[in-house]
């Protein structure tokens, strides 16, 4: 009876966390989204039941196009991150089970200083005197390099960078279930280690790829510091529309609405993503 | 005026509350570290200092409802005539500022354009925005720029000479528009749809050449070499000045006011409604009104202030500087802008979000 | 005679300090049924792996069909192995299982799903082609890996353990149905098991291993009345094995002693009581404390119905035996 009672109370921790933290806040944001912007009040919202917010964001072509912006640039990133990650986690996967936990490490020390502080660093390396040029340079390389700051590729290169681990880790945990027994068993019967891949390994880790795009993808899109401090002046985020909303133009509920948006759209692919592991947890019964 | 990031993350820490202290929120850098830290051990006043690095916090902040300050230091326009609009400050009793007839009677002035007799704010710091550029290397790609010119910035056929060595413009449509309007030789204010797009012309046609439009980077791009030309704040471009002259590469920044007319910003301190601690918020008040500490302040952010009293106590080097306190010829052709209303404001957000991004 | 399809000449393999095979020599025939047996440990498994190709030796060769295997990688050898968990691919049906390495080699569709469908037909699984391994019974996945691993019809098949994960019951069936199949098909098998039962019954010939080596190779019958070493002798079937003179025993089984309540009049016989029956139905077991030899086990056919006839716990009994109804050995 008290055994039931207080698993009773651990499972209503997250749920009550949930509530304060998630569903209330939630439920604030939709309802100054719903109202309209009064700038002489304090807080700058009249409440009501206007859809206008919404309407604009989907109307207006600068914010139709920062969205696709948003959406495209999070999508090269994701990929970039899989490109990557994915020979990393399959490396550690396959390292020495001695030599895991520092390889393990290695990807997540990173988190141990600062975010801001390492997109920072990002500008030492890319400026036009940072350190990149000054090896061209010296080297010989190259006299005039280009400049990659300020530019879409530094703003992919911020973000697979800070988003790495995210990849990483879940690919890390699939891969490193996988039966090496089925890799066998698929070279024996004729295939060849690309085709072993391609055919077994690939598929098998679906699950991973899923969780880890969609941990890089989701917070790539709605992602505002990474854009502003390497990206350039041609570089069209939703973010930054969400930061001009709020803060240039004191306008809550818009700045409200686009939040409201951000959420709906990334909660597709999680639904998706719920669908795919429940079925694939049936699968494994 | 200053903007950036790691204040946006840091700065959202909640003032103390209780008798005898006082809550400053106030730009990072902005008043002598020396001077506040006499005032605290003379009036036994436990100051609460904390900083932000953008306006835009500020705003967010206070029309949040109970801030808990008792003093702030917004910039006048759009955000202290904006934050006056939306009744958040209680007005001042100046009887209760022994220093109140040392501020200069010109700055008070241009702020009563902004609070009508100046009931709500006094002046604390104030500046231009202009040109800042690296001499060396713009004299290698043109001998006769018009370094005190807007034609610098915004005629194609001149910035474009500078794109390899690089440039920045302000991040701000409030701040760049204007001076677009006022290359044009309209007015800067003018909020006509059909002026603003001119003005967004003129922008447009130099954005291939600008390599980007940052409110805060330009310092240390123009210090380390990374930029040559930048159309920023005269404090900030005197900070990359003094860094520069420091460093061992020995560069040589300057800043000039444009002679088309330079758009004046200026910092006032106000007392929210519902401050906590009125008392010790006027003493604080008439502590920045103190001469010794407008002039140690002044000679820390390379700023001109707005107490007479303290020019004198100023270094020759800072009082006779025309880019900090520009002569009156330049003065006459000093201009401020207005907030306009909220459509207005959406508009010129949106107006500047296409130049930049060029949709 | 043919030359024998699997030739292995001085097979060595170490993990780190560990001699997994220690030098072993071995010849296949066309169309065996060849069992390695052993405990766990021996190297059983890693000389089959090492046919299959998913482990090189440190030294020797390995001839298969005349062709110099050694260091031949897995996917271009003429060889399916069975693995002992199966290996079967989750994410694929039970048909794309088995077309597997059909899909490989590039054949053209129709005849991929022809074939299928003949490997399911084999091993009677026609019905649940389109089922994913996992809603599948123990004893029709072991079905699904053996038909995945003949369909290709390799010139060998190598089995590792292939029915160590069936309950009892199925085992017995299997057993049999894997025999049926191979001399149906006409292929060669390598099984590799630990169970001396399952190896006695189904191998036309095996190998013993112990620690890395080959102790004894024959055919069933061989190993069991002729076992070349004490370990044979013991690890296959039961036997009494006692000194007889300074470095010589005997190894004597069970069945082949008389037990008699008279001496009877064989060349060596002991007295002694029976201290323990287990009654098995088609035969008792004895076990019998000797004044000279210790506790022996001795077994009777239960040819005669009544009750009569059994020995009771207790009893004084005599043990007989000749000495060439046992193997002397050596060592």
């Amino acid at each position: 009876m008290s055994s039931k009672t207080s698993l009773r109370a651990v499972i209503a921790v997250p749920y009550a966390w949930l509530a304060v933290f998630f569903l209330l806040p939630f439920a604030l944001v939709l309802a100054i989204a719903l109202g309209t912007n009064d700038p002489d009040s304090v807080p700058p919202v009249a409440l009501g039941f206007s859809l206008e917010n919404f309407a604009r964001l989907f109307t207006d072509k600068l914010y139709v196009a920062a969205w696709l912006s948003s959406l495209r640039i999070a999508a090269v990133s994701t990929l970039g991150c899989l490109l990557l990650g994915y020979p990393m986690a399959y490396a550690i996967a396959r390292a020495t089970p001695a030599r895991r936990p520092l390889l393990l490490m290695l990807v997540v020390l990173p988190f141990w200083t600062s975010f801001l502080i390492r997109v920072y660093a990002w500008i030492g390396l890319l400026s036009e005197n940072g350190m990149l040029n000054q090896f061209l340079r010296w080297s010989g390389l190259s006299d005039h390099p280009g400049t990659i700051l300020g530019t879409e590729w530094a703003v992919h290169l911020g973000i697979i960078y800070a988003y790495l681990p995210f990849m990483v880790l879940p690919l890390y945990a699939t891969l490193e279930k996988l039966d090496v027994s089925l890799l066998e068993a698929a070279s024996d019967l004729g295939a060849k280690p690309i085709a072993a891949f391609l055919t077994v390994t690939l598929p098998l880790s679906l699950p991973g790829i899923v969780a880890g795009c969609l941990l890089v993808f989701i917070p790539a899109v709605g992602e505002f510091v990474i854009p502003d401090l390497l990206g350039g002046t041609r570089t069209l985020m939703i973010g930054k529309v969400l930061w001009d909303e709020f803060f240039t133009n004191s306008d809550w509920p818009l700045a409200s609405a686009v939040a409201i948006c951000l959420l709906v759209l990334l909660v597709g692919p999680i639904a998706l993503f719920q669908r795919q592991q429940a079925k694939s947890l049936e699968r494994a019964e | 005026m200053r903007f950036s990031l790691l204040a946006v993350l840091v700065s959202f820490a909640t003032p103390a509350f209780g008798q005898g202290q006082v809550n400053v929120y106030n730009w990072s850098d902005y008043i002598d570290p020396v001077q506040l830290k006499d005032f605290g051990k003379q009036t036994g006043i436990k100051v609460n200092y904390t900083t932000y690095d953008s306006n835009e916090i500020l705003d967010a902040k206070l029309k949040s409802g109970q801030s808990g300050y008792d003093i702030v230091v917004p910039t006048a326009s759009p955000f202290f005539v904006r934050q006056i609009a939306a009744k958040l400050y209680q007005p001042l009793d100046k009887l209760r500022l022994r220093n109140y007839q040392n501020l200069d009677a010109d700055t008070m002035a241009l702020l009563g354009k902004y609070d009508a007799d100046n009931r709500y704010g006094i002046p604390w710091m104030w500046g231009t925005i202009g040109i800042g550029y690296n001499a060396t290397e713009i004299r290698k790609r043109m001998n006769n720029a018009p370094v005190d010119s807007l034609r610098m910035i915004f005629d194609p056929a001149t910035v474009s000479r500078f794109t390899d060595c690089g440039v920045m413009i302000l991040d701000s449509a409030t701040d760049v528009l204007p001076a677009a309007l006022k290359y044009l030789y309209l007015d800067p204010d003018s909020k006509k749809p059909e002026d603003l797009a001119k003005a967004a012309k003129v922008v447009d046609a130099v954005r291939p050449y600008i390599r980007k439009f940052h409110s805060s980077e330009y310092i240390n791009a123009l210090a380390g070499g990374d930029i040559c030309l930048a159309f920023g704040y005269s404090g900030d471009i005197l900070q990359a000045k003094d860094r520069a002259a420091a460093a061992p590469e020995k560069r040589v920044i300057n800043y000039n006011v444009p002679n088309e007319g330079a758009m004046v910003w200026m910092d006032v301190a106000a007392i929210p409604k519902g401050a906590p601690n009125i008392d010790n918020a006027y003493r604080f008040l008439d502590f920045m009104l103190d001469p010794k500490v407008a002039a140690a302040s002044s000679t820390l952010t390379n700023y001109a202030n707005g107490n007479a009293a303290a020019t004198p106590l100023l270094a020759k080097s800072m009082s006779g500087n025309k880019s900090i306190y520009p002569n009156a010829d330049a003065r006459s052709h000093f201009y401020t802008i207005t907030a306009g209303n909220a459509a207005e404001v959406r508009e010129r957000t949106r107006l500047w979000t296409a130049i930049k991004t060029g949709q | 005679m043919t030359a024998p399809i699997v030739k292995i000449e001085g097979i060595a393999k170490r993990y780190g300090t560990v001699q997994a095979v220690a030098g072993v020599d071995l010849e296949i025939e066309r169309g065996e049924l060849f069992a390695l047996l052993g405990g766990s440990g021996c190297g059983k498994t890693t000389l089959l792996r090492m046919l299959a190709g998913l482990e090189t030796p440190d030294s020797g060769r390995i001839v298969i069909d005349g062709q110099d295997m050694t260091g031949v990688p897995p996917h271009r050898r003429p060889v399916n192995m069975m693995f002992q968990s199966y290996a079967l691919f989750p994410h694929m049906s039970v048909a794309a299982n088995v077309g597997y390495g059909l899909r490989r080699e590039g054949l053209p569709k129709p005849e991929i799903a022809t074939r299928v469908a003949e490997a399911l037909a084999l091993v009677q699984l026609q019905t649940l082609g389109e089922r994913r391994p996992s809603q599948l019974s123990g004893g029709q996945r072991q079905r699904v890996a053996l038909a995945r691993a003949l369909v290709k019809r390799p010139k060998l098949l190598l089995l590792d353990e292939p029915l160590a994960a069936l309950d009892r019951k199925l085992r017995e069936g299997t057993r049999f149905e894997m025999v049926r199949l191979q001399e149906q098909l006409g292929l060669t098998f390598v099984v590799v098991t630990h169970d001396q039962e399952e190896a006695m019954s189904m191998a036309s010939r095996l190998a013993v291993m112990n620690a890395g080596r080959i102790v004894q190779t024959g055919t069933p019958h061989d190993l069991y009345e002729h076992p070349a070493t004490r370990f044979v002798a013991d690890f296959i079937g039961v036997a009494n094995i006692f000194e007889v003179a300074a470095s010589r025993w005997m190894a004597l089984r069970p069945e082949k002693i008389r037990l008699a309540a008279q001496r009877p009049d064989t060349a060596h016989a002991v007295s002694g009581k029976i201290v323990d029956i287990a009654y098995e139905g088609d035969r008792s077991l004895y076990r019998v404390l000797t004044e000279s030899r210790g506790v022996m086990l001795v077994s009777t056919t239960n040819v005669t119905r009544t009750r009569e006839s059994l020995f009771q716990r207790g009893q004084s009994v005599w043990l007989g035996w000749n000495d060439d109804w046992g193997q002397t050995l050596d060592e």
